[in-house]
């Protein structure tokens, strides 16, 4: 039996194993990152069919839960570690080449710190615990946004890094009223008694938790930080920002509002802030002339998809949420990765720049041509069935409230749409300045991205690959009463 | 009277939040924003601690006889904070150090002349 702890323990290790390694040789520091996640992805793999029949609940230290810090294994949090495993596999064996300048050990470091931050972020079932990892995830982001230290870098990461340190404060805020209601953190024993408070005491420590994890997630209002955050950050780390560090941040919403909380009210806000989100991500990323930004401003508008899903509620819903949450990542993932090398080779961040590349570099325009079809939702690949299923979702509601937001969202595709096929088609279509240079992007950066174009495909083609873990995943946020009962059963 | 008394540490904390929330909206220059992320993060301390504490409560050291388990504080909070502390010198320095870069590109820690980005 592997122990989910090793998820944790193996990549932070090797993490701060980097210095030292570093002292020996320059060039060991970046083989580290690909090794532990392929260990997480191998582990995570290992874990998924044991997990689909009973939730693996581990406690440190020898307590029994609640009074131990524990870890939950479930459906949802071995799947979203399976996901962070892979995508920050493919993303790290682009970055061995991609990542030349400046001290490229800390960079692999803070890489593997970032992935820890957001694996235990999934997998822990302390709500103190959550908080720390989010940390770790957060100021190793800002730490990487500023990496290449030209002014834009410094000057984003310094936006992110006090909207983030607010955000946290006040998620720290709403974890220590939560304790002084109920005495715990266990978030299955919070859960339990959160019947036995008055609803305005639990609303307020709810409001603060949602508006922290909120900033990260970057839900409307709370979202300044993010493209400029996301435009100025080296192209591998703006992958990995965009399609597992926000992601994070949306699932401890939806584990907060879910599990804890089971605030089934305040879910329809949500999904109006969700429509919202979409609705001014898309409306700024189509005036968008910079590339970067305008993939920044079309994460804002996915998160906001997602989070409507999600507010749904319904098996269908969160699951339908879920499956845009994992075609979000390998699609966005894949535009980044393949954006960064365009950029590299033309140095500029324009669009019009971009004139033409399609001949000069086929694979590396392939690539982001079906990242970009996938996200508007094109039949075969991965986005078409998970936006179907957020429309089938949001009608079987038979609710006027649910259908007007979904012809909203629509509204926001065909947005979207708009300027993701004038990207293309000026990719392809015109003629092009005749500057000479731009060669197709390295081996090393072609492998990913072809393995993430193969998933983007095989899973669009075929989705009942994963489906049925999205399905158990899903009920397993829905399910409160099965979630508390697999953590504390052993006491009740 | 009793109700300053009972209270004064919560009251204290939340000062210093709003202190803190207030310096970070209002003021122009880096370092009085970092300044009052200071200062929240020991407001946001202060609350954590009053949370578990008793008054004259004594420290919960189990092995020590002749200590009344009804005045012993709470830990757990305590541990948090002191987590929370060594999370707030890590986004502290961090943010000093990019306040060193950010100065020897733009030459001002002024925040409302430093606007690149927009949206």
């Amino acid at each position: 039996m592997v122990n989910p702890v090793l998820l944790i323990a193996v990549p932070l290790g090797l993490a701060f194993a980097i210095p030292v390694l570093s002292l020996f040789s320059k060039r060991i520091a970046k083989f580290v990152p690909p090794i532990a996640l392929s260990f997480n992805l191998i582990v995570s793999m290992l874990l998924l069919p044991k997990v689909l029949e009973i939730p693996l609940i581990v406690s440190i230290g020898g307590w029994r839960p609640p009074f131990c810090i524990n870890l939950v294994a479930g459906p949802l949090g071995v799947l979203f570690s399976a996901i962070i495993a892979l995508v920050g596999l493919l993303v790290s064996i682009y970055a061995l080449d991609y990542i030349k300048e400046g001290a490229t050990e800390k960079y692999h470091m803070l890489y593997i710190l970032l992935l820890t931050g957001a694996t235990g972020v999934v997998l822990t079932g302390d709500i103190f615990n959550l908080f720390v990892f989010f940390e770790i995830l957060c100021i190793s982001s800002y730490a990487l946004v500023a990496y290449l230290r030209e002014r834009s870098g410094i000057e984003s990461a310094v936006k992110y890094l006090i909207q983030g340190a607010v955000g946290s404060s006040l998620l720290l805020i709403g974890i220590g009223l939560l304790y002084g209601l109920f005495g715990t953190l266990n978030m299955a024993d919070i859960a339990q008694n959160i019947k036995s408070a008055s609803p305005v005491s639990v609303f307020v420590p709810m409001v603060l938790i949602i508006t922290g994890l909120g900033v990260e997630a970057a839900i409307f209002p709370l979202n300044a930080w993010l493209p400029d955050a996301h435009s100025s950050a080296p192209s591998s780390i703006s992958a990995i920002l965009s399609g597992i560090a926000i992601e994070i941040g949306l699932y401890a919403v939806a584990r907060v509002i879910f599990t804890i909380f089971g605030a089934q009210s305040f879910l329809l806000f949500l999904a109006l802030l969700g429509i919202l989100t979409l609705l001014v991500g898309e409306m700024c990323a189509f005036s968008q002339n910079n590339i970067k930004r305008m993939l920044a401003y079309s994460s804002i508008g996915q998160i906001g998809l997602i989070l409507f899903a999600l507010a749904i509620a319904t098996s269908y819903g969160v699951t339908s949420g879920l499956f845009q949450l994992v075609s979000h990542t390998l699609s966005k993932a894949l535009l980044f990765l393949a954006t960064g090398y365009m950029i590299y080779q033309t140095g500029s961040l324009q669009i019009s720049d971009l004139e033409g590349m399609g001949k000069k570099m086929p694979l590396a325009c392939l690539a982001f041509t079906v990242g970009a079809f996938s996200l508007v939702g094109l039949p075969p690949f991965i986005g078409f069935p998970s936006k179907f299923l957020i429309i089938r979702a949001a009608l079987a509601t038979k609710e006027t409230y649910f259908c007007v937001l979904i012809g909203l969202a629509l509204l926001g595709t065909v947005i979207e749409a708009g300027y993701f096929f004038r990207v293309v088609q000026l990719l392809y279509f015109k003629g092009g300045k005749i500057n000479p240079g731009p060669k197709e992007a390295p081996v090393t950066a072609l492998i990913p991205m072809f393995i993430f174009v193969v998933l983007i495909v095989v899973v669009g083609v075929y989705p009942k690959l994963v489906t049925d873990v999205l399905n158990s995943a899903a009920s397993e946020l829905l399910s409160r009463t099965e979630y508390i009962k697999a953590v504390l059963g052993s006491i009740l | 009277m009793s109700f300053l008394n009972s209270y004064i540490y919560y009251i204290g904390a939340f000062g210093l939040i709003l202190i803190g929330l207030y310096i970070i909206l209002v003021k122009h220059n880096l370092i009085k924003v970092i300044i009052g992320l200071g200062i929240l993060d020991t407001g946001v301390n202060l609350f954590l601690i009053s949370v578990g504490y008793i008054t004259k409560g004594t420290a919960p050291i189990f092995s020590r006889s002749g200590i009344d388990s009804e005045r012993m504080v709470d830990p757990v909070p305590q541990a948090l904070v002191l987590t929370a502390i060594v999370i707030g010198v890590a986004v502290l320095a961090l943010a000093l150090s990019l306040a060193i870069r950010l100065y020897q590109h733009y030459g001002t820690l002024n925040l409302r002349k430093i606007r690149e980005q927009k949206w």
